[in-house]
């Protein structure tokens, strides 16, 4: 009956193609943070009306209900708070619409050109994707398979000669009960883990981690898309390395010296414990303003990337986000050291709008 | 009758006798189809302006979507849908509790009443249902022949003008028709179709004359349009004075729906159990909103104001719209027990807040709002301003500034229809401002005289 599920569509689409035509935009703020959900991010939509000759803000109008003069409206803010008034007229009305997070991270594909990823070698994992079509002959009412259910029924009361077709009543008894029940296909599939690791050490200021954040969570984005099964791992350090839950990570402020290695020692373990290789997809990216503490810790980084770490992940990602402190020489040692490493990439960020390009340089090979 | 095929036996009955109670009390109206829907597809219709068949456009699928969310995060419940139709349809939702069902039922034949007998509606065309699917095959038709982008570009523009019309001309324009042509015996329908009524060249100036407020008949007569282009601005017109009455009367005619389902529902066709929830349920419709007027409420009060002063009230609902219905009963008293107010912006702190309560000015504001159905006043004045063929429009200015951005890319859109600049000459925080338009860029100067002279003002 209804049409609307056809302009429904037709308005996504044109909200998609704003998306689209703002992407680089939303590549390098922070606005979409902390709007996604399992399966949607819900990205606020300005201005989409169309124009009218209406009213601006500065109009009065007629209310009703007590208050003195000079009384603020409910919800108005209170004597002292900021000022600042929602919009009333329907232009300036925002709208949240729901993206799924695989589109975006077509669209992000698209913007940036990246490539799918190619799984490593040929190793699939069975991946129970079960299905309600099977059928049982015991199970909770609410999967009762009412069809089969009835015609067991009818067929036992034809056998047993208790057919009426004058009074066609049908009593079901417990043996002609049937459920539905799960079927399970293994299909292929396959499971990935990132590791987050970040520089926290006092270096590191607000907008560096912010750059850290908004890196973060495209990454993770497109990386979703790619991967049904996807777990993320955040770990901060200073001179000592630590997991921390998504919250710490990205508000965590840390004072101190920086050994590099602390960190890496730690995902080395994780990798070796909980998320082997043979298991996992491992993308291990590291964020940092370049400082480390000392010659002697870069070395063991260096020593611990190429003999350990490498061997056992998809890719490792390095990305310096320039501070004012910062030396910026950890990339350089990498980069030296490491020359010709396929599974190493690195990246520097002088500001927000180098992530994309960032963005690009770590998921552009698609590995 | 009401036609209750949808509803469940026992609803139907109740219909039924609601109805005789209605029509034993008075009311009087056009069949009434109820159908009963889920809540999804009440507020389909809904996003659709209360017809399914309409012609498409995203507008409305971002209304459905904007809609569904409130649903969702129950921040906005729908209990009924009236169409001011013969016969009139009124779509209810399956989730109301039986209670709401007999008030929401109560409600629609208010509703039900006020469409056929509000002057204001005799204009409209009773067959609408019928109009807007005839509307969406053209549109349909065009967008198979044009291409949808073509399609929904012009018809973007065109909507983008549908509060240009002017919402006394179908009344006036009925009046002179009567005046003109004493009725024949078979032609006691009273209202004739809005396209006769709009095109008869008594009403007022008539389209493609000056001065006008209505711009859309104007442009859809004489800009330099494609044939399709003329009829989708036409039916888009069409549209909007079918719903212009329903902006003027919104006070009046929800009160009047609230006035008797609360009369009709407490007259015995409640039993004293229901009694309770249905003082829930109506209190929570006509209650104070904390500092908005509530129509519901507003309306309510006006009218059983008039009833405590013996006045007539079917009389009442006949003849008014909101501002004139406000003008004969709003006294101070009245003002005062309702707690009305003005409000407005504080300069200094920047809130919204409480500027006035005293009773000529909380009147003359409101009534401010109430004319011209809440829009501002745009009036097309000059088609050959200054020798060039360029349009000159000017807002009739009344203490409220317009957003200019939205003005300026509303100008461009006549402009662009036009093919030649049009210009707009409003105020902004006291000083004459002038908009103009070449259809692709839109420039603001500070406007010394206000353009031509205004011409009478009519409403």
């Amino acid at each position: 009956m209804f049409r609307i599920e056809t302009d429904r569509a037709r308005f996504r689409e044109i909200v998609r193609g704003r998306l689209r035509a703002d992407l680089r935009k939303y590549l390098s703020t922070t606005e979409l943070l902390g709007r996604r959900g399992d399966r949607y991010v819900s990205i606020p939509v300005p201005q989409i009306e169309l124009p009218r000759f209406h009213y601006g803000e500065n109009k009065k109008g007629v209310g009703q209900g007590k208050g003195e003069k000079g009384e603020p409206l409910p919800g108005e803010p209170k004597e002292g708070e900021g000022a600042g008034s929602a919009g009333e007229e329907p232009g300036t009305h925002i709208l949240e619409v729901e993206v799924e997070l695989e589109e975006l991270a077509r669209m992000l594909g698209e913007e940036l050109e990246l490539p799918d990823v190619q799984p490593r070698g040929d190793r699939q994992l069975l991946s129970d994707g079960g299905r309600y079509n099977g059928v049982r002959p015991a199970g909770p009412q609410s999967l009762r398979h009412f069809r089969r259910t009835y015609k067991n029924a009818l067929k036992r009361t034809i056998a047993a000669g208790e057919w009426d077709p004058a009074r066609p009543k049908v009593v079901p008894i417990r043996d002609d009960q049937r459920y539905r029940a799960r079927k399970s296909s293994p299909q292929p599939d396959s499971s990935a883990v990132i590791f987050h690791v970040m520089d926290v050490s006092g270096s590191m200021g607000r907008e560096q981690k912010d750059i850290v954040r908004i890196k973060a969570f495209w990454i993770d984005t497109w990386l979703r898309s790619q991967y049904k099964n996807l777990e993320v791992v955040y770990v901060v350090h200073d001179a000592v390395a630590k997991v921390v839950d998504q919250e710490s990570f990205f508000h965590l402020r840390e004072s101190g010296g920086t050994k590099i290695s602390s960190a890496y020692e730690l995902v080395l373990a994780l990798i070796q414990e909980k998320y082997r290789p043979e298991d996992w997809n491992v993308y291990p990216f590291h964020y940092s303003d370049g400082d480390n503490w000392s010659a002697r810790d870069t070395e063991r980084c260096i020593h611990l990337l190429r003999d350990e770490i490498l061997p056992r992940v998809n890719q490792f990602c390095y990305g310096q986000v320039k501070s004012a402190y910062g030396s910026g020489q950890f990339k350089k040692d990498l980069d030296s050291a490491l020359e010709g490493e396929e599974r190493l990439v690195t990246a520097s960020v002088n500001d927000r709008e180098g992530i994309p390009e960032a963005i690009k340089a770590f998921l552009g090979k698609g590995r | 009758m009401a036609d209750g095929r949808t509803l469940p036996p026992a609803l139907q009955d109740e219909a039924l006798r609601i109805e005789a109670v209605a029509h034993e009390e008075g009311l009087d109206f056009f069949e009434v189809h109820f159908e009963m829907l889920d809540a999804k597809d009440v507020n389909a219709i809904a996003a659709y302006g209360g017809f399914p068949v309409r012609y498409p456009s995203w507008r409305f699928g971002m209304e459905f979507e904007r809609m569904e969310k409130g649903r969702r995060y129950g921040l906005a419940k729908i209990y009924e849908l009236v169409i001011n139709n013969d016969p009139t349809v009124a779509y209810l939702v399956r989730t109301n509790s039986s209670v709401e069902q007999k008030l929401v039922m109560a409600h629609v034949f208010g509703h039900a009443d006020f469409f056929k007998h509000n002057v204001w509606f005799t204009p409209t065309d009773r067959k609408m249902l019928d109009r807007m699917a005839d509307h969406g095959t053209r549109l349909r038709s065009f967008i198979d022949e044009m291409g949808q982008d073509r399609v929904e570009t012009f018809l973007d523009r065109a909507l983008s003008l549908d509060t240009l019309v002017d919402p006394y001309l179908p009344l006036a324009g009925h009046l002179q028709k009567r005046r003109d042509e004493p009725r024949g015996p078979g032609g006691a329908s009273g209202a004739r179709s809005l396209d006769a009524l709009l095109d008869a060249p008594s009403a007022r100036a008539g389209p493609g004359r000056l001065p006008t407020y209505d711009v859309m008949g104007f442009l859809a007569e004489r800009a330099p349009l494609a044939p399709w282009q003329r009829e989708i601005l036409r039916l888009v017109r069409a549209e909007a004075y079918y719903f212009a009455p329903q902006r003027m009367t919104r006070i009046m005619n929800e009160g009047w729906a609230s006035y008797w389902h609360s009369r009709i529902l407490t007259g015995g066709v409640l039993s004293a159990s229901e009694l309770v929830d249905f003082a829930d349920c109506h209190s929570g419709a006509t209650a104070a909103v904390p500092g908005q007027v509530n129509p519901y409420k507003l309306g309510i009060d006006l009218y059983r104001t008039a009833e405590a002063r013996g006045m007539d009230l079917f009389r009442l609902r006949r003849v008014h719209n909101d501002a004139s219905f406000v003008d004969a009963l709003l006294d101070e008293e009245f003002a005062e027990r309702s707690e009305l107010f003005v409000y407005g912006r504080n300069g200094r702190t920047g809130r919204t807040e409480v500027l006035e309560r005293s009773f000529p000015e909380v009147k003359e504001k409101l009534l401010q709002e109430l004319a011209w159905g809440g829009l501002p006043r745009i009036e097309l004045v000059e088609d050959d301003f200054e020798g060039r063929g360029e349009l000159f429009l000017v807002h009739r200015h009344d203490g409220r500034d317009l957003e200019l951005a939205s003005a300026g890319e509303t100008l461009k859109g006549i402009a662009e229809l036009w093919g030649r600049p049009a210009h707009l000459v409003t105020v902004e925080e006291g000083q004459s401002r002038r908009l103009s338009s070449d259809g692709a860029q839109v420039k603001s100067n500070e406007a010394p005289s206000p353009g031509p002279a205004p011409k009478t003002e009519a409403g």
